[in-house]
């Protein structure tokens, strides 16, 4: 049976979950394989503490007839740990990354490390399809506020809107009103200012985290008990003037 | 780049509509289209206009765009007479015009100003705001004369 194989170029990250091959075979037991065209060549071979019940000749022979080549580390990378998976028919699976799990020996270091996995990490929460918009929204918004953070805006603000319009680069538009309505969608939340303009009510609607908008400021506050102020635009165009 | 869907069949879409109450009494602002009247806000010597073709758009005419139309109403002394058939750009409207960031702009009436043939106002001067969208549409000439840019 042969041993998993490791390319070399990698660093012994065991990627899957690690199986114990069997705690008392693989104690003592350190080699690195490297898969490759190159004839059989060992050096550095230490098998010292091998367990008698690993069958070496097999497993040698299966290695010089795939021409592996199996070189005991004298210096180990890292703590990495591989484990020594069978491979039942030995087909040749580059895909299959680090599922050996082999103990890292130094050289003259002759101490047993018992093989360890990887420290469990604790299990992610799983996120629910139903969550992904509110989480995305949420990190839009959080990105856009680093940039400019947004006042808490309410119906019946008066605000003032600095405005970039790429029409007009020389200076930003300003627009003041009141909020008659906020629309509460994530990232593209507007608000609906109104305002009498030489005579003429105009509406605009805003993305209030648009990049456009420079900046936000709440000049008053008028006391309403509506959240929406649809009524203002029967009234008299003195209810909706702001200087 | 956020593109407000601006669909007029459907009332739902369009604004924060369904929040009136009863919407029964409350006219679904639309197009401008055949038998529109519309304010004359320059100088021409017209007052009303009624719309009898929009250039472009098979619904109607929106902001900004020109439309055809008769003069139902007119001063004594102008350049205008009542019954004269003259183009338009419409410079307000009820219906909101969705701009490319995200932003809708609505206004509280109808109204146009006359132009020529060529595009170039009839009239001297343009009362009340214009939008900042005929700059787009290339009637630089009326942004001008305007007195306030929405």
């Amino acid at each position: 049976m042969a041993s998993q194989v490791l390319p070399q170029a990698l660093h012994m990250i065991p990627r899957n979950q690690v199986q114990p091959f069997n705690p008392v075979k693989n104690r003592g037991f350190s080699a690195f394989l490297s898969r490759g065209p190159s004839p059989l060549t060992t050096s550095k071979v230490s098998v010292s503490g091998f367990h008698s019940k690993f069958p070496v000749g097999s497993s040698f022979s299966c290695f010089a007839r795939r021409g592996f080549v199996v070189r005991a580390e004298s210096n180990p990378e890292g703590e990495g740990e591989a484990e020594a998976e069978g491979n039942e028919n030995g087909v040749e699976e580059p895909e299959m990354k680090a599922k050996a799990e082999a103990e890292v020996e130094g050289e003259g270091e002759g101490e047993d490390e018992a093989e360890e996995e990887k420290p469990k990490e604790p299990r992610k929460p799983r996120i629910k399809l139903g969550d992904i918009m509110g989480i995305l929204n949420k990190r839009a918004i959080e990105a856009s506020d680093k940039e400019r953070p947004t006042p808490d805006l309410r119906t019946g603000d008066i605000v003032e809107i600095k405005l970039e319009v790429p029409e007009n680069r020389r200076r930003l538009s300003v627009y003041k009103g009141i909020v008659i309505s906020k629309q509460n969608a994530g990232i593209h939340t507007t608000i609906r200012i109104r305002r009498i303009i030489a005579g003429i009510g105009v509406e605009i609607v805003f993305p209030v985290y648009s990049p456009n908008i420079k900046e936000i400021k709440v000049v008053k506050h008028r006391k309403v008990r509506r959240a929406r102020l649809y009524y203002l635009r029967d009234k008299l165009p003195r209810l909706s003037t702001f200087k | 780049m956020w593109q407000f869907p601006v669909s007029d069949q459907v009332p739902q879409i369009s604004g924060n509509r369904q929040a009136c109450g009863n919407s029964f009494d409350k006219q679904q602002r639309t197009f401008i289209q055949m038998r529109t009247v519309l304010k004359v806000v320059d100088n021409s010597g017209a007052k009303k206009v009624m719309c009898i073709q929009a250039l472009k758009g098979k619904k109607g005419a929106r902001l900004g765009d020109t439309i055809i139309a008769s003069v139902k109403e007119a001063m004594p002394n102008g350049k205008v007479k009542k019954g004269k058939v003259v183009y338009g750009v419409v410079v307000r409207a009820a219906m909101q015009r969705g701009r490319c960031d995200g932003s809708e702009v609505k206004f509280d009436d109808n109204a146009v100003v006359l132009v020529d043939k060529q595009g170039q106002p009839i009239g001297t001067r343009v009362f009340g705001p214009v939008p900042h969208e005929l700059r787009q549409k290339k009637h630089v000439k009326i942004l001008t004369l305007a007195e306030h840019i929405a």
